[in-house]
């Protein structure tokens, strides 16, 4: 049996979980444990080498990040059975927007969906602090489409030539953009080069402008603020049945040994996204809680949230040269902020170079296969011209029943039941969504028709596969009969529990999450850094 | 003596038979890591690697463009034999967006195309000739032409996925910054890590003569 204590224990080492240990470990002297079920990650030194084969072959850049037997089965479209230090931040894309005021406010503003227990600013601050952990490189928006309290902390990824012909072409439709923002460096900075525009941003950044959150963990590792205990799977979470107080975590080491762990605490954090959060909680039933952990409201897993997307590739009459930053893009919040109106649709848009319809091909015109020159001539042709990518992300509304369930079919070595995940539309989405789809379809139409250009083809998320940049399982709120965790992410059952980041969400917007699972995060670090200084 | 008419038929039916090479990077059926065997593969044998570099010679010469000049295909060539020497079969795939499962790489596409280079020149030598690589470039073409007659053409597949080893090679020539250089006529040198600052300017030109 292996023994481990602290004031403070984190269950997780994803991006969440690291700039929370940063943040709560210049708030407070208490010791600070983080616990990964995981190997340590690909060391920064391979990832030249890691990027190159992911280029050549398609091999995962972060071999061995994954428990075989620790996954989730159901539509997982955006979770990823990452378990490594650093978590499934360690292959994201750093693409780093907010969320809009719209987001907290749909029930009072739309009637639809759910308010969050804060509004969006009261979230600024936090916004902020995750963007300068991070270091984010953006500009603001027009005002009214892209409020903030504060200037971003670096400056944006240039508009590169082919998006800045985009540029005016979204103009021309009448849309207002601006470069993306993005946790990579504009200029180099907190012992991290510059963004190289190597493109790879996703999987792998082989320079380290990309940010992740090992580069977190190795600092505190290195100040001996935190320890990092890795191969270690938290199985359960034990609670006086009398105060509620969790008394401790138990599990085992993920090696060969097996050895069982005890973990002992003052402060428990779930910062262990949005599948294995509640999966843990649930797991976690006793005779005194027999459904479970923090889960008297019943909700524990319930309400899993998402986006789906519109995807379209124009043809437009400009020259653009793909290839100059693929993954980097322009981006507009225009239809995020929208009046009520009698039908509900917010989205995101984004526009990027591509390549599509510009590739070399065995066959010309004539249907015959062409090889050398001949073959060489007819893809300077096809490559003349340009083809731009556009796509948004719609806000779809979580049904209750949009839920993660133990499944008894799949375990673990341990014997723990595997979570089952699957999505549901609130009936307003479920009703809503082909004219949503439409909607983005028409407003592509008229973008192409704006610039000239045509539709080369369009389409949809594929529905069966779930939701994208997903959240719940652990929603806030202020009543504990409707929501797991308050305002700031505290167990409305267990005063020293507390759940961070994405499964605390009640919403996810229509743009990508993860700078505000952070900043939920964050906001949660602070309320923990009051209740423990 | 075979007839021209039966020589063509006979060399379409080269690709078919060979092992399916997977996909990189999309969905793919998952490939059972401990089906060795199955595979095609002998997990305690040494992998053979290398190409016979005449016929492969003859093979790039007749599909990479000869725009590229001799060293330029040369070059090509090299850099195709590098990258089939160093894959790693069955490493684990980049498990990103869209789907949970750990999926695998498929087996060695590399034994399926060394026997496509036996095979041309077996056919060149049934047509009665000394062999693939002393055939005349139209000739070379025009075989290999007839062998790749019910491939797909709308784009060109990844490397791994190729199902004959011209259409790797072509592949794996045409992925790479240098050809995407050619095509567009400019210096972008796409998926190479370069200054960020040079992005706001147009691209320079490139110039089109063969290397010397």
């Amino acid at each position: 049996m292996i023994t481990h204590s602290a004031d403070i224990v984190i269950v997780g080492s994803g991006i969440t979980a690291a700039l929370m240990a940063a943040s709560l470990a210049e708030k407070t002297t208490k010791s600070i444990l983080v616990v990964e079920a995981g190997k340590p990650t690909t060391p920064f030194a391979e990832r030249v080498r890691a990027r190159e084969r992911w280029k050549a072959y398609g091999e995962s850049p972060w071999q061995q990040d994954h428990l075989d037997d620790q996954n989730a089965t159901g539509t997982t479209w955006g979770f990823s059975p990452s378990m490594n230090v650093g978590g499934l931040a360690m292959h994201w894309g750093g693409v780093s927007p907010r969320y809009s005021p719209e987001d907290f406010r749909l029930r009072s503003m739309y009637g639809v969906g759910s308010d969050w227990p804060f509004s969006y600013d009261d979230l600024d601050p936090f916004y902020q602090e995750a963007e300068e952990r991070m270091g984010v490189a953006g500009e603001q928006g027009p005002v009214a489409l892209d409020p903030r309290g504060k200037p971003y902390p670096l400056p944006p990824l240039p508009i590169n030539y082919n998006l800045a012909q985009l540029q005016q072409w979204a103009t021309k439709a009448g849309i207002a953009t601006w470069s993306n923002p993005s946790a990579k460096n504009s200029v180099a900075q907190d012992g991290r080069a510059q963004c190289q525009r190597c493109d790879t941003c996703y999987p792998i950044c082989p320079t380290g402008a990309k940010y992740s959150p090992d580069f977190t963990w190795d600092a505190l590792v290195a100040r001996k603020r935190i320890t990092l205990v890795t191969e270690t799977l938290v199985r359960k979470l034990e609670a006086d049945p009398k105060t509620g107080r969790i008394t401790r975590a138990t599990g085992n080491r993920t090696t060969a040994s097996g050895e069982e762990v005890t973990i002992e605490g003052g402060t428990f954090v779930l910062a262990a996204g949005f599948v294995w959060s509640p999966h843990l909680l649930l797991l976690s039933k006793s005779s005194a809680f027999p459904d479970g952990l923090a889960n008297r409201s019943g909700l524990v897993g319930k309400y899993l949230a998402g986006h789906r997307n519109v995807n379209a590739y124009l043809r437009l009459p400009m020259e653009l040269f793909p290839g100059i930053n693929v993954q980097h893009s322009l981006v507009s919040k225009q239809f995020m902020r929208v009046p009520r109106s009698s039908r509900y649709l917010r989205h995101d848009l984004r526009i990027w170079e591509s390549s599509v319809g510009r590739e070399p091909r065995l066959r010309g015109d004539d249907g015959q296969v062409q090889f050398g020159d001949a073959l060489m001539k007819d893809w300077q042709q096809r490559a003349k011209g340009a083809t731009a990518r556009v796509r948004g992300y719609y806000d779809v509304l979580p049904d209750k029943d949009s839920a993660l369930s133990l499944d008894a079919k799949k375990s673990n070595r341990f014997g723990d039941p595997m979570p089952n995940v699957s999505f549901k539309d609130a009936p307003e989405s479920a009703a809503l969504k082909e004219w949503q789809e439409e909607q983005l379809r028409e407003l592509f139409r008229t973008m192409a028709k704006a610039g000239g250009g045509e539709i080369l083809r369009m389409e949809n998320s594929a529905n069966d596969l779930g939701q994208e940049h997903p959240v719940g399982g652990c929603r806030m709120g202020t009543d504990p009969t409707q929501s797991v965790v308050d305002a700031h992410g505290r167990a409305h059952d267990h005063e020293n529990l507390w759940v961070a980041g994405a499964p605390a969400q009640p919403t996810a917007s229509c743009c990508n999450g993860t700078l505000t699972f952070v900043a939920v995060g964050l906001r949660t670090a602070a309320a923990i850094g009051g209740a423990a200084v | 003596m075979t007839t021209r008419r039966g020589f063509l038929k006979t060399a379409g039916a080269l690709t078919a038979g060979v092992a399916t090479v997977g996909t990189v990077g999309t969905a793919c059926d998952v490939k059972d890591p401990s089906a060795g065997n199955a595979t095609g593969q002998d997990n305690g044998a040494e992998r053979v690697r290398g190409f016979d570099r005449v016929l492969l010679d003859a093979v790039a010469t007749a599909v990479l463009p000869a725009s590229l000049g001799a060293p330029g295909i040369r070059t090509a060539t090299d850099a195709f034999v590098a990258w089939a020497d160093g894959y790693e079969p069955v490493a684990e795939e980049m498990h990103g967006y869209g789907y949970a499962d750990i999926r695998y790489l498929p087996a060695d596409p590399s034994p399926a195309w060394r026997a496509q280079l036996t095979a041309l020149d077996l056919l060149a030598h049934k047509h009665g000739t000394d062999g693939f690589s002393t055939l005349p470039m139209a000739q070379r073409q025009e075989l290999l032409g007839a062998v790749l007659r019910d491939q797909r053409g709308e784009r060109i597949p990844a490397p791994l996925d190729a199902n004959h080893v011209a259409i790797a090679l072509l592949a794996h020539w045409s992925s790479g910054p240098d050809a995407w250089d050619r095509a567009l006529g400019a210096r972008v040198t796409p998926g190479v890590c370069r200054t960020l600052g040079d992005a706001t300017r147009k691209p320079l030109p490139v110039t089109m003569e063969p290397k010397a």
